[in-house]
């Protein structure tokens, strides 16, 4: 069976790898010359992946039997529609259904139509001066973010909880605001900023298969979007994530798991009943586990997550039975096999990234393969390209590294002892934090006290809503 | 003594010098002689030193004409403990010495080597105890002297800030996660592009200050793994159980010995009442004098246990007997939540000279007649340790032996 991928990164190469396990031929059209595709496809096509017409040639000169679209932009810039209506299957969201990722303002406003679980209040702005006058009327604590999926670009969470500071935070809130603006990162939405309720918690990636009407789950995955050690530092596309042994996270409940897939069965009718066709592809709820409703909406991916995919990818078992099960647009009754071992993905990217990507990129990067086959640990390649027999830095998340073992704590020793075996000339970073003790004992603590507080809210009767005082004006409950 | 903080902004929006402020006053129990203030807005650092309080002496106009996203601030019990140039600032809790001098190594090893490497090589210039922050045009740089004498922690807001401070008070206060305490030796450099956490190579037996637990450290924080206010508790209850007493009221001095006097409470069934009001700033009687007020009806006509943090003259806790036997207590049985302080501390903190000190030729009867208290008691040195569970620190001030620290 012919398989081509469509898309550059870490979570293409992943894809592809399980592809060849499958017994495919694959095949594979990116942005760059990604060593990993590279190395596994019988032909790499390099060109512009946003582009229908451009990819449309390259699968017609394949004639593939499946076409998977890995990257949300193609999904977005309308390549699933461009592929299929050329007469090829394709695993991807078409450019409609991709606007529950592309546009927050459409999710959020979905899930407020349909009154779905997990909801949070928001409100999108035509322009700056809507945005500031709004903060200044509403000075609590918010999430300000680009309305479109930006890549983790220009996020902002900001507590605003000690009365002192709150000059502080308005200003910073504002001049946020402002850079969303200029730095045109909704691109050709109509509203582009967003601003919503804040939430804290534990995040975790649950992502699916579905043909519109049956869902696959894969194992749940968690995140980390903090760029630098300790949970510190700017929001990122993530620097890394892991998974336990079975398909549930070590600090998350069944039902915390159930929820969470209630939420994306539900989000797929809620689609389809507004866009008027099934969804068919991928879709990946984030969440974040709040005190508010447990399982929360952050956002959603029309597409497998980058890194979570490479936790995923390399322990899918039957991932042959979902293509062919997607194939027949049926997936019925299939449900993903995974591998009994914990995984640990941190990313090794270059000083630049994230708000300095330009510093980041041409920076030859070296592998040491016989030091690196002795970890046990396996490379996936993502903004990284290869030239002249030589690897360079892209400028984003270079390379992503995958472990599996016993727990998710040795599988994180596995990976770094692999980091030792990445140099460069230039200054590389990683998230050594990641998948240790410590780290996981704080999320265990996070989760545990977010239950606590959920319990006692769904006691009262009290899960989703919030109940304000306003003086003058009384109470207000939404 | 003395307290630290900083705020690493990865994104120009924040202007952070109001952060930075009231960091400074959740560590100002610290030190209230001096204090700096230096604010970068990556082209130049800004800074104010002062002495006196940051709440007396720092106006709203001075804090907010401070422009910039990194900054670091500090407060002492001696006229400065710290450097401040317009392009580096070093402020330290500890007893190292940095001049112009020990700032040029650090300036001149930035501007020609690696900056791991810099650093070293200034640490190297001086000797002595220390948690400090450096604030450079574009970088904040955290470190604690390889013992790590003096405590210092870091954590984060969103995906803001970066924060350092020798107490998490200071990052309470400005709603910032903890993320862990800075070890011993180690050496945490801030930059808009990264977060380098450079261990150190040869770890030593950790000194963390034993004094940081029975007094300096506010009530609220947590340092070296440590909850304060469940160690004093602790400790209060070692008290009750090695050093009984038959009273009818337990009495805390405030606000350091209160957890003490709760839990010595608890322990024994002796109820707690309260006996003292301050008048003036909740600030520590050894570094400043402030007024306290009895409350009447507390220890009329009973037999009262008053539980102090530590005896260093014996003049105060001999006012405070006088007091409460004036104000009818029929016996007054002093009980100390800390060992004697029988030594000077070489690493900053000013615990008086040996000859100022009660403990060291006084009995505990001797120090009963002395500030006429019907029964004295400590808690020794070794149920301090039973009570912290551990053996890695400096008890200098209480034992005569001192690590070493270069």
């Amino acid at each position: 069976m012919k398989f081509m991928i469509v898309g550059s990164g870490a979570r293409e190469h992943a894809i592809a790898d399980n592809a060849i396990r499958c017994g495919y031929e694959v095949y594979a059209a990116s942005d760059i010359r990604n060593p990993g595709l590279l190395e596994l496809s019988k032909e790499l096509f390099v060109l512009d992946i946003l582009n229908g017409d451009a990819v449309v040639e390259a699968v017609e000169k394949v004639q593939p039997d499946v076409v998977f679209i890995g990257s949300e932009e193609s999904l977005f810039a309308g390549v699933s529609d461009a592929v299929r209506e050329a007469g090829f299957f394709v695993i991807g969201a078409s450019k409609k259904a991709a606007d529950i990722e592309k546009s927050k303002g459409f999710m959020r406003g979905l899930m407020e139509k349909y009154g779905l679980y997990g909801r949070l209040r928001f409100k999108t702005f035509a322009n700056i001066e809507e945005a500031t006058r709004y903060i200044d009327e509403y000075a609590g604590s918010v999430a300000i973010k680009p309305t479109r999926q930006a890549g983790g670009k220009g996020v902002k969470v900001i507590a605003d909880l000690q009365a002192y500071l709150k000059d502080e935070k308005s200003v910073a809130k504002k001049r946020h605001v402002s850079d969303i603006v200029d730095q045109n990162l909704s691109q050709d939405l109509e509203d582009p900023i967003l601003i919503e309720e804040r939430v804290e918690g534990v995040e975790f990636t649950l992502q699916c298969f579905t043909d519109g009407t049956h869902i696959i789950p894969l194992k749940i995955v968690e995140d980390h979007p903090h760029a630098f050690v300790e949970d510190i530092g700017p929001e990122t596309g993530g620097m890394g994530a892991i998974s336990g042994v079975d398909n549930n996270l070590p600090f998350l409940t069944k039902r915390d798991y159930d929820t969470s897939f209630e939420i994306v069965e539900k989000v797929v009718c809620a689609i389809e009943k507004e866009i008027g066709e099934p969804y068919f592809g991928v879709l990946s709820g984030q969440f974040m586990l709040t005190e508010k409703w447990g399982p929360t909406v952050i956002e959603f991916y029309s597409r497998l997550g980058d890194p979570e995919t490479v936790n995923i990818m390399p322990q899918l078992e039957n991932f042959d039975e979902i293509v062919r099960g997607m194939m027949k647009k049926n997936v019925e009754g299939i449900s993903a096999s995974f591998k009994k071992k914990a995984t640990a993905v941190k990313i090794v990217a270059p000083k630049g990234y994230p708000n300095n990507r330009d510093m980041g990129k041409g920076h030859e990067i070296r592998i040491d393969q016989k030091a690196l086959e002795k970890t046990g640990a396996k490379l996936y390649f993502g903004s990284v390209y290869e030239k002249d027999g030589k690897l360079y830095t892209g400028g984003s998340r270079g390379i992503e590294i995958f472990a599996e073992a016993e727990s998710v704590e040795a599988a994180s020793d596995m990976v770094e002892a692999a980091a030792l075996c990445i140099t460069s000339d230039w200054k590389l970073f990683h998230r050594k934090d990641i998948g240790t003790k410590a780290l996981l004992k704080k999320r265990h603590e996070q989760a545990d006290l977010a239950r606590d507080i959920f319990r006692y809210r769904e006691e009262r009767g009290l899960i989703g809503k919030s109940i304000d005082w306003i003086p003058g004006i009384g109470k207000i409950e939404t | 003594m003395a307290g630290v903080c900083g705020i690493f902004a990865f994104d120009e929006i924040w202007d952070v010098s109001r952060f930075v402020y009231y960091q400074m006053l959740a560590v100002q129990s610290r030190g209230q002689e001096s204090f700096g203030i230096a604010i970068t807005d990556l082209d130049k650092v800004h800074s104010i030193s002062k002495t006196g309080t940051v709440q007396e002496t720092l106006a709203s106009d001075e804090i907010s004409g401070l422009k910039g996203s990194v900054g670091v601030g500090g407060v002492s019990t001696r006229a400065m403990n710290g450097y401040v140039s317009d392009d580096i600032a070093i402020f330290f809790d500890g007893s190292v010495t940095i001049t112009e001098k020990e700032a040029q190594v650090l300036r001149e090893a930035l501007g020609t080597m690696d900056e791991v490497e810099a650093v070293r090589k200034f640490q190297d210039s001086i000797s002595g105890a220390y948690s400090m922050v450096i604030l450079t045009k574009d970088k904040l740089i955290a470190a604690r002297d390889k013992c790590g004498v003096k405590p210092l922690v870091i954590g984060g807001v969103g995906f803001d800030l970066a924060v350092v401070a020798s107490e998490t008070s200071a990052l309470d206060v400005i709603g910032a996660e903890l993320s862990r305490d800075i070890e011993p030796g180690e050496i945490v450099i801030i930059d808009k592009n990264y977060i380098d956490e450079i261990k150190d190579p040869s770890p030593r037996k950790p000194a963390q200050c034993i004094f940081e637990y029975v007094y300096m450290s506010r009530i609220d924080s947590r340092i070296n793994g440590y909850d304060i206010h469940e160690i004093r508790k602790k400790i209060g209850v070692i008290l009750a159980k090695n050093n009984p007493v038959d009273a009818d009221v337990v009495i805390g001095v405030p606000e350091t010995a209160i957890p003490f006097a709760m839990a010595y409470a608890n322990e024994s069934g002796i109820p707690i009442d309260l006996g003292f009001m301050r008048t003036g700033k909740h600030l520590r009687t050894a570094i400043r004098p402030s007024q306290m007020e009895r409350i009447r009806t507390a220890v009329r006509g009973k037999r009262v246990v008053l539980i102090d943090d530590s005896v260093v003259r014996g003049t105060t806790m001999r006012n405070i007997v006088n007091l409460l036997r004036k104000r009818g207590a029929k016996e007054v049985h002093v009980r100390i939540g800390s060992p004697k302080l029988v030594a000077a501390c070489p690493f900053g903190t000013e615990v008086p000279t040996t000859d100022e000190l009660i403990a060291v030729d006084n009995t505990d009867d001797e120090i009963a007649r002395i500030i006429d208290a019907d029964t004295f008691g400590y808690l020794d040195l070794k149920q301090l340790k039973e009570a912290l569970g551990s053996e890695n620190f400096c008890t200098g001030c209480m034992s005569k032996t001192y690590p070493e620290v270069d």
